[in-house]
């Protein structure tokens, strides 16, 4: 710093090419990176790699070489860990105020958090990917190990109901994050939900039909059972407008109108 | 070019800014000066889109700041020092600002070196900085894209007198090249010893402005804003 002058005034605006508007995907790639350059980030996707790759392990142990028995175990890890992912991606910038510096580079407030949306949705694809590429070398070894023909049979749809679900509830935590901005609240309300939905499907007619039409953990459940009815889609659709479309919706306008 | 004109914001009815106007011009530094809760940062983050004036307007180069075509490139902030992730390094930040400008790595190591930030220094999480080396840390985000304005909330907190001394001599170099500069403090005799240009704000309200030398005639300029901040509170009540 002995020539500070010399730099600071070598001309003022970027140099050449370098000065276009930043585009989509320049927001995404950097968010991206944000997802996973900070010290709670680093230990939050270890953790969800070990959990979903020791839980296909450790289920082949148990219940055998059954291939896609062993893949969705991991959605136990994936399920937990995946929302709160998004959760934190969402309300980043506020327990930590670095929204004063991300929204002075980007004014447009929506850009951002349409592009904070991205990174850990396609990180829930390819979790599930990952865990059906780890349970097929555990199906292989269970098999040999314990003399026991593997099961490979899954349906397609079963598979891609599974990532669906997965990637549902990443979307919900989104939502629950972009509506509260607040790391704990949006965590305590996406885990204490399905408790409090299991208790209301208990409170008679009226109660079992609110939790199979709002209840996200049972409506996601048809996609990985099978046959999908038109009611089966609609209860899905319902639940999803609920507590990911509005909810999200809210917070995009919460956001966008915030005092920072 | 920086721009107040009739700037008001009331938060539930409460008036932050009352009526707030002043420029600055390029190749100055000016300071706003006022005690604490006097609507200092209210102003500069109204000037930095960050938030919405009730009524009036705050410009930088022209134009409001959330109409700039590219705000990066354009004009500077540090809003607040303290404001950043614990968890990640200094240089990080800096490649995430570099990477949303388009600017090449290289960039980053220059403004560390401008902020007199070490290799070494620019590796380790900012949670383990100090409210100096975080001030350092945000100018030379604010200085990625070479702004030509430049916005500064309380620059000189938590720097040493080294510290103090070398912000001045950026500042002045900065304006020297043709920055507009605006920096705010509750500390008369750091703005003095900087700005060229003071904006005294007091309850919301600019109660005077002009040069350090304009300001300070007959009684000192000390005097001059204890004077003016304590009619400003004995009016508001």
């Amino acid at each position: 710093m002995t020539d500070t002058a010399a730099d600071v005034t070598a001309g003022f605006g970027p140099a050449g090419a370098a000065g276009g508007r930043r585009s989509f995907m320049t927001l995404v790639r950097v968010e991206t990176r944000k997802l996973f350059d900070t010290r709670t980030s680093k230990i939050l996707t270890a953790v969800l790699v070990a959990l979903g790759l020791g839980s296909v392990a450790a289920r082949g142990l148990v219940a055998g070489p059954h291939f896609f028995t062993l893949a969705g175990t991991s959605a136990i890890a994936f399920g937990t860990l995946l929302p709160v992912l998004a959760i934190l991606t969402m309300t980043g910038e506020w327990s930590h105020r670095t929204a004063l510096t991300t929204f002075a580079l980007e004014p447009r407030r929506g850009r951002v958090l349409a592009a904070k949306c991205l990174p850990p949705l396609v990180a829930a694809v390819a979790a599930c990917l990952l865990a059906l590429l780890a349970a097929a070398p555990v199906t292989a070894a269970v098999s040999a190990a314990q003399g026991v023909p593997a099961v490979w049979q899954v349906a397609p749809h079963t598979v891609l109901g599974w990532i669906a679900t997965m990637v549902i509830l990443t979307a919900e935590g989104l939502a629950m994050g972009a509506l509260l901005l607040n790391a704990p609240a949006a965590i305590v309300i996406y885990f204490v939900m399905p408790m409090l939905w299991s208790a209301v499907g208990q409170l008679g007619h009226v109660g079992a039909a609110l939790a199979g039409w709002l209840d996200l953990n049972s409506t996601t459940s048809a996609l990985t059972s099978g046959e999908v009815s038109g009611g089966d889609l609609a209860r899905l659709a319902v639940s999803a407008l609920v507590w990911i479309a509005i909810p999200m919706a809210a917070g995009v306008l919460r956001v966008s109108r915030k005092d920072i | 070019m920086i721009e107040f004109q009739h700037v008001s914001k009331a938060y539930r009815g409460v008036k932050a800014l009352d009526d707030v106007s002043f420029t600055v011009r390029p190749g100055t530094v000016t300071g706003f000066l006022g005690p604490n809760g006097a609507g200092k940062s209210t102003a500069l983050r109204v000037l930095a889109g960050l938030c919405r004036p009730t009524s009036g307007t705050a410009t930088v180069l022209g134009r409001p700041y959330t109409e700039l075509e590219r705000p990066g490139f354009e004009v500077g902030t540090v809003l607040d020092a303290g404001a950043q992730h614990p968890g990640r390094s200094g240089r990080e930040v800096l490649i995430l600002g570099a990477m949303l400008l388009g600017l090449p790595k290289s960039r980053v190591d220059e403004v560390l070196e401008l902020v007199g930030l070490t290799g070494k220094e620019g590796g380790r999480a900012v949670g383990g900085y100090s409210l100096g080396m975080r001030q350092r840390l945000g100018i030379a985000h604010a200085l990625l894209g070479r702004p030509r304005a430049l916005i500064l909330d309380e620059p000189a907190n938590g720097l040493d007198p080294q510290g103090i001394q070398w912000m001045r001599g950026l500042l002045r170099d900065l304006a020297g090249a043709g920055c507009a500069v605006l920096l705010s403090s509750h500390l008369l005799h750091e703005v003095e010893q900087v700005a060229e240009h003071i904006v005294m704000i007091g309850r919301g309200r600019v109660l005077a402005q002009g040069t350090v030398a304009e300001l300070s005639r007959g009684r000192g300029l000390e005097q001059t804003f204890l004077d003016l901040t304590a009619n400003a509170d004995r009016s508001a009540s």
